[in-house]
């Protein structure tokens, strides 16, 4: 786990080098927030108001939080590049490291995103503040518990990332396949919580990655629950291990058809 | 004067076309891309039905408003990145040096430039759009106004990019203002502008012309204004020229890079 944590902490100070641009690259960010809490604003007339048992303020800190989550992961390059690694045979020169490659690929992109979570967040709660002059009320205790949701939730993302990029061993080009995850975990779970969806889809997006990783961290963070902590943090760690074992599945039957192309 | 417009038609087309079959190359990935958009374009729908369903117009825009707006945004970037994708990596190409294979040709260096590279899979987003003007519904009117206002939508957003990128002439390393601005218009565009007011509804109709783009195209789809449409295209024409100035003035200030590029 020690090499592990190497490359995490090599990749988080390399990135530290490149702040000015990590915090130009979150202006995306910005705007996605900006954007709906016009929207939430034009759509409750009142603050009062409750929509699917959601008011306002809880409409946009969960967009807030979800946001966070879906953008500190550079989902597009990191599917493009294990396609191109994958493509050009480049994969090969990692199979002769110490480290397995998935893992390589995982501690990497969480020391990418380590940076981003922190620059996200400061944006996203300087947002809220000033917009909605209110926070949702949370102990130290349950704040700690939903860090670690989110944790779970990044790190479930980016395998599921990885997953997909290792498809390359099977199709040429697995980038079409992001780009239909990757709405599916913006439209299915980052601008709109599952209670606002047809009560037929509720328990497939519930049962779905999905859960695990927007809504369920969101969530919490908005309208804090043992209960429901317990069965995130549990759907987490299934799902990390589903994931993971996609991962090396996909990994080992590509491998052993892997054509190096001279060099 | 003719001829030489001519000409340079000819010589866009045949470098557009060029673009185009070198992405093409593999038919059934081309073909996969192109239906992935399209199904990554309409999962949109499912956003916007939901909140049609809590409130019957959103920023004052009926949900038929809401699929043409769609129509538009999907149009105008499938449109620019299909046929001129190099106009959004136009800072990266003068930052590294990367024109002078551009400098050496006889024809017209921005419009080379620009029509250099394709994104195939934007057609998908062409495809949609289109699709998206049937649903709202089609008349041979709407049909021919759709297609005029998408094609000037399409121009002032490749401008617009222009502008942008030209800045590195000046500023050298300023490819995120670039990739702020093209981000500006694509994140907005999808969003109707009633749930906007002050600096950033008159923003979207001065600075960053997501207004002559998608929404004032919108509401000329829904009710024929003639006064709006040579409005737009006054502003397609003043952004074209525009964006020739300020390139060609910026272009005598470029340095090579001494990076070795082929343009075939």
């Amino acid at each position: 786990m020690r090499k592990y944590w190497v490359i995490y902490k090599a990749n988080l100070m390399s990135n530290l080098q490149y702040i000015t641009n990590i915090v130009a690259n979150s202006i995306g960010y910005f705007m996605h927030v900006f954007i709906f809490i016009q929207v939430w604003n034009y759509v409750y007339n009142d603050t009062s108001n409750l929509i699917h048992g959601y008011n306002k303020s809880q409409m946009i800190w969960y967009v807030i939080i979800t946001e966070i989550i879906c953008c500190c992961v550079a989902g597009r390059s990191l599917v493009r590049e294990i396609c191109n690694e994958v493509r050009s045979g480049n994969v090969a020169y990692n199979i002769n490291k110490p480290y397995s490659y998935i893992g390589y690929l995982l501690f990497n992109n969480l020391g990418k995103s380590t940076i981003r979570v922190v620059v996200l967040a400061f944006i996203g709660f300087s947002l809220g503040l000033l917009y909605l002059q209110t926070i949702p009320e949370i102990t130290i205790i349950k704040g700690l518990i939903v860090l670690l949701a989110c944790i779970l939730a990044i790190t479930i993302n980016l395998l599921f990332l990885i997953f997909i990029g290792l498809l390359a061993f099977i199709m040429e080009d697995s980038n079409p396949l992001y780009w239909l995850y990757s709405k599916m975990i913006l439209i299915l779970g980052t601008l709109l919580p599952i209670e606002f969806f047809p009560e037929f889809l509720q328990p497939i997006i519930t049962f779905s990655p999905i859960y695990a990783i927007s809504y369920g961290p969101a969530k919490l963070f908005i309208e804090f629950d043992y209960n429901m902590a317990i069965i995130t943090i549990l759907s987490q760690i299934a799902y990390v291990l589903i994931s993971l074992g996609l991962c090396k599945l996909v990994y080992m039957k590509g491998v052993k058809k892997l054509n190096v192309n001279g060099g | 004067m003719l001829t030489e417009v001519k000409n340079q038609l000819k010589i866009t087309s045949l470098s557009i076309k060029y673009a185009i079959m070198r992405e093409m190359l593999n038919k059934g990935t081309f073909i996969m891309k192109v239906i992935f958009m399209l199904l990554n374009d309409a999962s949109f729908i499912v956003q916007w039905i939901i909140l049609y369903s809590i409130k019957s117009d959103i920023g004052g825009y009926t949900f038929e408003q809401i699929l043409l707006l769609w129509g538009f945004a999907a149009g105008t970037f499938g449109i620019t990145r299909f046929l001129f994708k190099n106009a959004f990596s136009l800072s990266d190409h003068i930052t590294n040096g990367k024109l002078d294979c551009y400098l050496v040709q006889p024809k017209n260096v921005l419009l080379s430039i620009i029509t250099g590279e394709s994104d195939t899979e934007a057609l998908g987003d062409i495809i949609y759009a289109y699709i998206l003007l049937f649903i709202s519904g089609v008349t041979l009117g709407k049909l021919l106004l759709f297609t005029v206002l998408l094609i000037a939508g399409s121009i002032i957003t490749i401008n617009f990019a222009i502008i942008l990128g030209s800045l590195s002439f000046w500023f050298g390393r300023s490819d995120y203002i670039a990739d702020t601005g093209n981000g500006l218009i694509t994140n907005f565009a999808t969003y109707p502008d009633g749930i906007f007011s002050g600096i950033p509804k008159a923003l979207m109709y001065s600075l960053v012309p997501i207004g002559f783009i998608i929404y004032i195209p919108v509401k000329l789809i829904s009710e024929f204004n003639l006064l709006y449409t040579i409005v737009i295209l006054t502003v397609t024409i003043i952004t074209t020229i525009l964006a020739f100035i300020i390139f060609y003035k910026g272009l005598k200030k470029y340095s090579s890079s001494n990076l070795m590029m082929s343009k075939i």
